[in-house]
C-alpha cells in the first residue's frame, strides 16, 4: 500500500530524480530510506531491465516438464474427494459415510461440525482414498440428509422486505456506523477517493444530467489449475505445496487452523496455473479444502492430494460480485461535469466487498463534485473473492457508459470530453497515443450511421489503479557461486505474470550480466518473505529487494576484484560479463575469474526491501479504445481491435508485460461479451459449473489486441516499476459497450452483451 | 445385442460401469453399458486392475489400471506424464490434447484401453527444454504463454495444425486452436507463434514441426 506522505522518521537520504514521462520530465528529489539505493529514472542507461526478455521457464512450461500442484504425485500419496451441499439453505440433519468407509480402497474420512447450510457447493464432507477414482466414487456414497430452508440468490429479490434472511451480522459485522437493514448493509464509500463538494448543488448548475442503470453478472474466476494442495506430514512438520498466490497466507493460514507452530509449516508453490484473486485466501473463500486435506492426511498418515473439480471451483472458490449501478452525471454544454452521484448495490454471495465506487472515486478528477454510496446484498451464493481490480471493472463499466451518454446527448466527441475533465497528465499523454493507435477520428459521428446490416464502430473508457506495494518485511537473497553461476531467491510465487524473469532481469541489471545466467527460486516459504500476489503488488513490493540484494553481492565480489585490478571497491562497475574500473573500461577481470578468487564456495546477501516513496503519483493510469462490429439482423457483436494504453511505472520485462495487457483485453471481452455465472432460481444451484456453458472468449472469437506501455519513472522505489495485471482489465467493459452504441445506436446496458440484448437496445433506439 | 435370456442367468458376466467390454475381432469397443449381458465372443476387462500396453511416444509402455481409467489419467498418474491436463474433463478445453495416430483428441474423452494398438504422442514427446520442437520454442520466444497450463494442449494443437498445413492463415490458426481454452489471454501470441513456426518448419533447412 502506498505510504501516506509523512515526515521521515528513519534517517533518510535524498536523491534528485528526473521523474514521470519522457515527453515532460520532472525533477523532484526523493527522501529515501538510508542504504536504499537512487531510483532508476529516465536518465538511467538500463541495459537489460524494460527489455524484451522470454520467460526463463518458458522450456519447462511448453515442453509439460513444469510441474504445477496438480501434476505432483508421490509415493503412497492418497486422493480426496469432497462432498459439497447440494441445497442453498437449511440445516445438515446427518451425514452418513459408513458406505464410502466400507468401499476398498478408502483409508479416512472426515465430516464438518457445521450443520448450517448457506450456499448450495459449500463443504460437507471428504473422503481420502488409494486413486482418485475410488475417491471419487466413495464421495457419491456419502448420505446426506438435509432439512431445507427458504433460500434467495437473485440480488433484487434479496433486497426486498420480505426476502428470507440471509445476512447474519455476527458473521460479517461490517462498518460500525453503517445501515443495515435485511439483506443489505449500505450506504459505504469507499476507502480511497471518497466524496467531495455538493453533489445536489453541482447537479442544479448542470445544463444537462444522465441517470441511468447499469448490471453486471457475477463471473467467476475459472483459473485452469484448479484449487489444491499436496499435504504431508512428517512427525509435526507439515509440508504443503499449495497451488496459491500467497505461500505465507497458506502457512499462516496452516498453523491457525491446524493448530501448528509456523515454523513447521512449509509450503511450496513452483508453477501455479492461474489464480486471478481467488487464490489469496489459506484455501478459498467458500472452502477450508486445503485444511480438511491437511486433516486427512494426519488421520490417514499418508499425504494427501487435494485438487477441486470444474464444478467445485465454480461454486465456492470465488467469484466476483454482482453490480446494479446507478450513476447521475451532470455537466455544463461544453462536457465539463458538474457532478456525479454514483450508488451501487451488489451481492458477493454470503459475504461482503460487493463495492464498485474506485473508478467514480479516481477518474474524471477535475469534476468538483462528488457522491459515492455503495452497498453490499447477502444472498445464498458462495462467498465471493477479489477478481483481478475487484469492483473495478464494474464501477468503471457504469461510470464510463454513463460519461458516453452524457457526450452522446451533448454532440460530443467522448474523448473531448474525458480530456476537459481528466486531473492525470499521464492519462493526457495517454489520450493521444490510443486515438492514433485505434484511429479515432474512423469513429461514427453519429452512432450506427454506417450503411448496411453489419455496422462498424469505436469506443473507448478509462480506468484506474493504485501503486500498492508492501514497503517492509520483504525480502531477497542472491548468491554468487564460486563457479559465477548465479540464484536468486524470493518466497514470493509466480503466478503466471513472469515475475522469476522479471526479478532476474533486475538481478542481472545489477551484476551486468544477461538474463539467462540467472537462476531464479520462487514460491517457497523457506526464501526470504514476498507477499501474496494481489493487487498488483508483487514485481512492485519485490524488485527493490531484489535489486538491494543483488547491488549487495556485487559490493561483496567487488572486494575480492578490487586487489586483481589494484582499485578500491568503490571503483568498480559491471557490466557484458565483467568487472571493471569506472572510466576505464579496458582495465576489467571477467566475472567468472574474479568469482574463481572467492575464499568460501558462495557469497550471499540478504536484503529487506525500503518504504515506498510517494514521490511522482500514486495512482496507474489507463484507457483503451475498441473497435467492434455489430450484426444489426442478428445482435451479435464482434470485436475486431482493441488498443490498451497503460501506466505501470517501469515495465521490468516489456515482453511479459505486454501480455498481461493483452490477456486484460481477452479477460474483459470474455466479461463483456460472454459469461455470466447462472443460478437457478428454482433450486439454488449453479447451472453452468463447466467451460462449455459457463462460456469463456475462445480463439475464435480473438480480435486484434494492442498493448501500449506508457513508461513513467515513478521513482516510488528503487526501480520506479509499479503493477500490471489488473489496471489494464478496469476499463475494457465500458470501451467495448460504448463502442457497440456507436456501431449501432443500442446502448446496452446489462452485461453480457448477448444478442438479444443488442436486438432488444436497438428495437428501443428505434422508438427513441 | 443382449439375449434376454442372459437377464435371468445369475451367471452370466455382466457389463457394468466399471467394467469394459471388448470385441473380438471388431475395432470397436462399447462402454458403459450398464447391466447390460455380454454377447459371444467379446471379453470383459475389470472391474479390477488390468493390464495395458500402450504406445506411448514411440516407446511401448505396461500400465495396470481399472479399464474405466482415461488415457489422460493413465499418462498423468501411471506413467508420470504430466504435461497433459484435466482441466474440464469433458472435451471442452483442449488442456489433455495428445496426438492419437497423429490426430489430436481430447485424452479425457479416451480409456486407456481404447488407446491400445495405437501411437501416442504427448507434449513431452513433441520435444525436451533441453531440445525445443519448433513450436515450443516459438512458444517460448513470442511469450505465448503466461501461467502456461493450457500451454501442453496448445503446443500439441498447433503442432498438428502446422503438420496438416504447413502455411496456415490466421483464420486458419483460429480454427486449428478453436477447441484449446486459454484464461489468462494468450491467444495472439499463440497465433504469432504457431504462424512463426510454420515459417521455420516450411524452410528446406529447418526441422519438422
Amino acid at each position: 500500500m502506498s505510504q501516506e506522505a509523512k515526515p521521515p522518521e528513519a534517517p533518510t537520504v535524498t536523491f534528485t530524480v528526473k521523474a514521470g514521462h519522457v515527453s515532460n520530465p520532472q525533477t523532484l528529489e526523493v527522501h529515501a530510506a538510508e542504504g536504499d539505493l537512487k531510483p532508476w529514472d529516465l536518465d538511467s542507461k538500463l541495459r537489460v531491465v524494460k527489455g524484451r526478455q522470454p520467460r526463463l521457464d518458458g522450456k519447462y512450461k511448453v515442453t509439460g516438464r513444469a510441474k504445477y500442484t496438480y501434476d505432483i504425485n508421490m509415493p503412497g500419496m492418497l486422493w480426496a474427494k469432497m462432498v459439497r451441499a447440494s441445497v442453498p439453505a437449511g440445516q445438515i440433519v446427518k451425514i452418513d459415510t459408513s458406505k464410502a468407509e466400507a468401499l476398498p480402497g478408502v483409508k479416512t474420512v472426515w465430516t464438518t461440525d457445521s450443520r448450517s447450510v448457506r450456499f448450495a457447493g459449500q463443504d460437507v464432507a471428504a473422503v481420502a482414498a488409494v486413486s482418485p477414482e475410488a475417491a471419487e466414487d466413495a464421495a457419491r456414497l456419502v448420505e446426506v440428509t438435509y432439512d431445507e430452508a427458504a433460500y434467495v440468490t437473485d440480488l433484487e429479490k434479496a433486497m426486498a422486505d420480505d426476502a428470507p434472511q440471509v445476512y447474519e451480522p455476527d458473521k460479517v459485522p461490517g462498518p460500525k456506523d453503517v445501515p443495515k437493514k435485511g439483506n443489505v448493509v449500505g450506504p459505504t464509500s469507499p476507502r480511497r477517493g471518497g466524496n467531495r463538494g455538493d453533489v445536489a448543488k453541482g447537479f442544479a448548475e448542470a445544463a444537462v444530467t444522465v441517470e441511468e442503470t447499469y448490471s453486471v453478472p457475477v463471473h467467476t474466476h475459472s483459473p485452469l489449475e484448479t484449487h489444491g494442495v499436496i499435504a504431508k506430514w512428517e512427525g509435526d512438520h507439515l509440508t504443503v505445496w499449495a497451488s496459491t498466490q500467497g505461500v505465507l497466507t497458506v502457512r499462516d493460514g496452516m498453523a491457525e487452523a491446524l493448530g501448528v507452530d509456523r515454523k513447521n509449516v512449509t509450503v511450496i508453490t513452483e508453477h501455479m496455473g492461474g489464480g486471478f484473486g481467488s487464490k489469496l485466501a489459506p484455501s478459498a473463500t467458500g472452502t477450508a479444502f486445503a485444511v480438511v486435506a491437511c486433516k486427512l492426511a494426519k488421520q490417514a498418515g499418508a499425504p494427501v492430494k487435494l485438487m477441486l473439480d470444474r464444478r467445485e471451483e465454480h461454486l465456492c472458490t470465488g467469484n466476483a460480485p454482482s453490480a446494479l449501478m446507478t450513476v447521475k452525471i451532470g455537466a455544463a454544454r461544453d462536457g465539463t461535469l458538474t457532478a456525479v452521484h454514483y450508488r451501487s448495490f451488489g451481492s458477493a454471495g454470503i459475504a461482503g466487498g460487493a463495492g464498485t465506487g474506485g473508478p467514480a472515486g479516481a477518474l474524471h478528477g477535475k469534476c468538483p463534485n462528488l457522491k459515492i454510496e455503495e452497498h453490499d446484498v447477502f444472498t445464498n451464493a458462495g462467498p465471493a473473492a477479489p477478481l483481478r481490480a475487484p469492483g473495478h471493472p464494474q464501477g468503471a463499466f457504469a461510470l464510463e457508459s454513463a460519461v458516453d451518454e452524457m457526450a452522446d446527448q451533448l454532440g460530443l466527441d467522448p474523448l473531448e470530453v474525458r480530456r476537459k475533465n481528466e486531473a492525470s497528465p499521464v492519462r493526457l499523454i495517454q489520450y493521444d497515443v490510443g486515438a492514433k493507435a485505434i484511429g479515432w477520428e474512423r469513429r461514427n459521428k453519429k452512432a450506427g450511421e454506417t450503411a448496411g446490416p453489419k455496422k462498424r464502430g469505436l469506443g473507448m473508457a478509462n480506468g484506474n489503479w493504485y501503486v500498492f506495494a508492501r514497503g517492509s518485511g520483504v525480502g531477497c537473497e542472491v548468491r554468487i557461486h564460486r563457479d559465477g553461476s548465479v540464484e536468486y531467491f524470493s518466497g514470493a510465487q509466480d503466478i503466471g505474470t513472469g515475475f522469476r524473469t522479471a526479478m532476474a532481469m533486475v538481478v542481472a541489471e545489477e551484476l551486468g550480466l544477461k538474463t539467462t545466467d540467472i537462476k531464479p527460486n520462487v514460491g517457497d516459504t523457506r526464501w526470504p518473505e514476498g507477499p501474496a500476489s494481489g493487487g498488483s503488488n508483487t514485481t512492485n513490493s519485490v524488485a527493490p529487494a531484489v535489486r538491494l540484494a543483488a547491488h549487495d553481492a556485487k559490493m561483496k565480489l567487488f572486494a575480492v576484484a578490487a586487489p586483481m585490478l589494484g582499485v578500491k571497491p568503490e571503483q568498480l562497475d559491471a557490466a557484458d560479463g565483467k568487472i571493471f574500473v569506472t572510466g576505464s573500461p579496458g582495465k576489467s577481470v571477467g566475472f567468472k575469474q574474479a568469482a574463481a578468487k572467492m575464499t568460501g564456495e558462495t557469497i550471499s546477501a540478504v536484503a529487506e526491501r525500503k518504504k515506498q516513496y510517494e514521490t511522482y503519483r500514486g495512482d496507474l493510469a489507463g484507457c483503451q479504445f475498441a473497435e467492434v462490429e455489430v450484426d444489426t439482423q442478428t445482435g451479435v457483436v464482434r470485436v475486431v481491435k482493441m488498443v490498451s494504453v497503460n501506466d505501470c511505472g517501469f515495465p521490468i520485462n516489456l515482453l511479459t508485460t505486454e501480455s498481461q495487457i493483452i490477456g486484460a483485453m481477452i479477460q474483459g471481452v470474455s466479461w463483456a461479451l460472454f459469461e455470466n455465472r447462472v443460478l437457478d432460481r428454482n433450486v439454488g444451484t449453479m447451472v453452468n459449473p463447466n467451460l462449455e456453458s459457463y462460456k469463456v472468449l475462445s480463439a475464435k472469437d480473438m480480435f486484434e489486441a494492442v498493448p501500449i506501455v506508457t513508461e513513467i519513472a515513478n521513482a516510488g522505489n528503487n526501480t520506479s516499476c509499479a503493477g500490471i495485471g489488473e489496471p489494464c482489465i478496469v476499463p475494457t467493459l465500458g470501451a467495448v459497450a460504448n463502442a457497440v452504441f456507436n456501431a449501432s445506436g443500442a446502448r446496452v446496458r446489462a452485461l453480457p452483451i448477448t444478442p438479444d440484448r443488442v436486438l432488444a437496445a436497438l428495437a428501443a433506439a428505434r422508438r427513441g | 445385442m443382449a439375449h434376454p435370456s442372459d437377464k435371468d442367468d445369475p451367471a452370466a458376466p455382466v457389463v457394468s460401469r466399471r467394467t469394459f467390454l471388448k470385441t473380438a475381432g471388431v475395432g470397436a469397443a462399447a462402454t458403459s453399458l450398464a447391466g447390460v449381458a455380454i454377447p459371444a465372443g467379446a471379453a470383459v476387462l475389470g472391474p479390477g486392475p488390468v493390464p495395458l500396453s500402450l504406445k506411448i511416444n514411440g516407446a511401448v509402455k505396461t500400465v495396470n489400471v481399472e479399464p474405466r481409467v482415461t488415457l489422460l489419467r493413465a499418462l498423468r498418474n501411471h506413467l508420470d506424464l504430466t504435461g497433459a491436463k484435466e482441466i474440464c474433463d469433458r472435451g471442452a478445453c483442449g488442456g489433455c490434447t495428445v496426438l492419437f495416430d497423429g490426430e489430436p483428441i481430447a485424452s479425457c474423452l479416451m480409456l486407456a484401453a481404447d488407446a491400445e494398438g495405437h501411437e501416442i504422442t504427448t507434449v513431452e514427446g513433441l520435444g525436451s527444454p533441453e531440445a525445443m520442437s519448433p513450436v515450443q520454442a516459438a512458444f517460448v520466444e513470442a511469450d505465448a504463454l503466461q501461467c502456461g497450463f493450457c500451454t501442453p494442449g496448445f503446443v500439441v494443437a498447433s503442432t498438428a495444425l502446422i503438420r496438416k498445413n504447413a502455411n496456415p492463415t490466421l483464420d486458419d490458426v483460429k480454427d486449428g486452436l478453436a477447441g484449446n481454452i486459454c484464461r489468462c489471454g494468450t491467444y495472439s501470441r499463440v497465433f504469432e507463434a504457431v504462424q512463426k513456426a510454420a515459417k521455420a518448419s516450411a524452410r528446406p533447412a529447418g526441422r519438422k514441426a
